[in-house]
């Protein structure tokens, strides 16, 4: 996937590519326009100049229909799950299965709940979304972002709100996802420590520009800017962070199920 | 000065433009209509928001406005010795104008203001995004089965007002005046027909029902999406709503008689 | 969003209630006609209609047995009044249509009186003979004038 946009005054000039296959990490401060960049390679909202392309695809012409089709492919995990509160966790989920293929309710409520378990959840198909936790709205969303197995996954504070537990199960369902089936991950955090374990690649946001790299280069770089953001602590951080996924680790995953 | 003229200008070119973006909206829900899947299901819940919570209001207004229209004109036509005509004045005033116009404004008070909030936390809470991220249209997932419904209701709910405010005259005129029933019937169904009278009442409710659809699910869709803006929008259709329907009322009496 | 049996049914009997007032509202109060009932179409040329209006009834011993279906001018620029009437009924062809007015200042009809002769007026036939409305003005300006001239 590849993006590229230069426009009004949230940014300035901005340009950012992001590679498929790689777990992307958007990271600022509040009102530094994170959520808008996700929104804008989602369709969502529009530049006021500049030109945003997501596999391929230029977003700027397309009317609603021809977005559909490109948003097939990409699922988004909103910051407070977006699940249809009149609907049951099973009939949210399996909406996009029900709407675009032609499963029957068998397959649909198999696949659902095959995918409520990669997430780590169990029984809770016929709860409505104010009976939920955070933690299991959040990983409901997910579930319902990931069904329809799309290319491109965007999450929009995924780690906002939850305990350490949760966010660590998060952590591990996006590093899976993206190594056992090559999504492409986009996630917005201002919460530095909590996600630096699986970005490929980091894109620095405040005052209008970004700043990208990976963590590597971020922690090694000269540039003021970045070291301005990050911080002493942050840069040697980084720096441990960077032996440690050397290591290959990736967590505990508790979570079993099948995400295909 | 200047500014004044300024301002004026920009709230009609606001306005128009809102009328515009109003008339779209009712194109893509109109487009929705006869795109699949069908939505019933959604429609049949709308209906029951929309038609089902609000027949005890309808009852109990109907019946209530009947019994003041009974007494009022009971009263008057007696000054004058026609006491016998009250069926007929009552069933006139209720099936042309009473009772679609009263119905109208009480449904939009009650559903329309409902159908905005539910739609405008629906926005606020990102579920149209949701939706759309999903390949699903909004407007034909939440929008068209909540307009329809509050089309298709509020006829029904305009024939219940009137049932109920009949009988509240009657309650008022025969048990409490003394009017004899069956005068009061017969000057009723002689009176009301249904090409002039019921056909207006009937063609008014549905117009009725159709704008108060449109704005209640537009301005929903359109709020801003926070708290205050969900709450401007819902006291907005109320507003507007009420308003077109006094105006279409006008438009429909004078164009009917003609 | 669950659907919801009992819901769903109390939606069904809200629609059916719904509809039955209308029903009642059209049928039983305002009189709506169904089926196809055969209408014959008959004429009458007046010289003076009065306040007579389309869909005025056309009675016969106080009974409504059609309507007035159009007015319009002939040659003589008098008024032809066409209604529409129920099959069945044997008008001889000498009755005579004239326009009266319910109570004294009621809404004006057309009065059938029944002739004597055996032959029925046929679908597009033309009454022969006819009375035309009586205006109160007139008659007032009749008495008046009476009233002055015997003096």
């Amino acid at each position: 996937m590849q993006l590229a946009f230069g426009h009004r005054p949230v940014y300035d000039g901005l340009e950012c590519h992001m590679r498929k296959g790689e777990i992307h990490l958007l990271l600022g401060g509040s009102g530094t326009g994170k959520s808008t960049l996700l929104r804008m390679i989602g369709g969502l909202q529009r530049p006021d100049s500049g030109i945003v392309r997501v596999a391929g695809h230029e977003l700027a012409g397309l009317r609603e229909r021809d977005l559909g089709e490109i948003r097939k492919g990409i699922g988004m995990l909103f910051q407070n799950g977006a699940l249809l509160d009149s609907m049951t966790v099973l009939e949210n989920v399996g909406l996009p299965l029900r709407e675009h293929t032609k499963q029957s309710r068998v397959e649909i409520e198999e696949r659902v709940s095959s995918v409520l378990s990669a997430v780590g959840l169990d029984d809770v198909e016929s709860l409505l979304p104010r009976e939920l936790s955070g933690g299991m709205l959040r990983r409901v969303a997910f579930a319902r972002a990931i069904v329809m197995e799309p290319e491109i996954l965007l999450c929009d504070e995924p780690f906002s709100g939850l305990d350490p537990l949760n966010v660590t199960r998060i952590e591990d369902l996006l590093v899976r996802l993206n190594k056992e089936l090559g999504l492409t991950v986009v996630v917005t955090s201002h919460h530095m420590a909590s996600s630096l374990r699986m970005a490929d690649q980091m894109i620095l946001m405040r005052d209008r520009i970004c700043v990208s790299g990976t963590p590597e280069e971020l922690a090694g770089g000269d540039d003021k800017g970045v070291i301005e953001f990050l911080g002493e602590d942050g840069r040697s951080f980084l720096a441990r962070l960077h032996e440690i996924r050397d290591r290959g680790d990736v967590g505990d995953g508790s979570s079993a199920g099948d995400l295909r | 000065m200047i500014g004044w003229i300024r301002s004026l200008g920009a709230s009609a070119t606001s306005f128009v433009e809102g009328l515009g973006q109003l008339t779209v909206f009712g194109g893509e829900i109109t487009a929705s209509l006869v795109k699949p899947p069908s939505r019933f299901g959604f429609f049949l819940r709308a209906l029951y928001d929309a038609g089902v919570l609000s027949v005890a209001l309808i009852a109990l207004s109907g019946f209530t406005v009947g019994m003041v229209l009974g007494l009022q004109l009971y009263t008057t036509l007696s000054r004058f010795g026609a006491e016998e005509g009250l069926g007929a004045v009552v069933g006139l005033s209720l099936v042309r104008e009473l009772g679609p116009v009263v119905c109208g404004l009480l449904v939009t008070g009650r559903a329309g203001s409902a159908v905005t909030a539910e739609i405008g936390s629906m926005k606020a809470t990102e579920q149209l995004d949701g939706l759309r991220m999903m390949a699903i249209n909004p407007i034909h997932f939440v929008a068209m089965p909540r307009a329809l419904a509050l089309t298709v209701a509020m006829p029904l709910l305009n024939a219940l007002f009137i049932v109920f405010a009949i009988a509240g005259a009657f309650v008022i005129g025969v048990s409490n005046q003394g009017l004899d029933g069956g005068v009061y019937i017969s000057g009723l169904e002689s009176a009301v027909r249904f090409a002039d009278d019921v056909g207006q009442s009937l063609l008014k409710s549905l117009v009725f029902g159709m704008l108060l659809g449109l704005v209640a699910t537009y301005k929903g869709y359109s709020c801003s999406p926070d708290a205050a803006g969900v709450a401007r929008a819902t006291t907005s259709t109320v507003v507007t709503a009420s308003v077109a329907i006094l105006l279409s009322d006008y438009i429909i009496t004078a164009l009917w008689g003609v | 969003m669950q659907s919801n049996a009992s819901r769903d049914l109390v939606v069904g009997l809200f629609v059916l209630v719904g509809l039955g007032a209308l029903a009642y509202l059209s049928l039983q109060i305002g009189g709506l006609e169904f089926g196809s009932q055969e209408k014959v179409v008959l004429r009458a040329t007046f010289d003076d209609i009065g306040g007579l209006s389309a869909r005025a009834p056309v009675r016969v011993a106080g009974v409504k047995i059609g309507q007035v279906s159009g007015i319009a001018l002939d040659e003589d620029l008098r008024a032809t009044v066409s209604m529409e009437i129920e099959t069945g009924l044997d008008l001889s062809i000498d009755s005579s249509a004239a326009i009266r007015t319910a109570g004294l200042l009621g809404d004006q009809f057309i009065a059938v009186e029944l002739g004597a002769e055996d032959e029925s007026l046929q679908d597009g036939e033309e009454f022969s003979f006819t009375e035309s409305a009586l205006s109160i003005d007139k008659l007032v300006g009749r008495l008046v004038h009476d009233a002055g001239v015997s003096n």
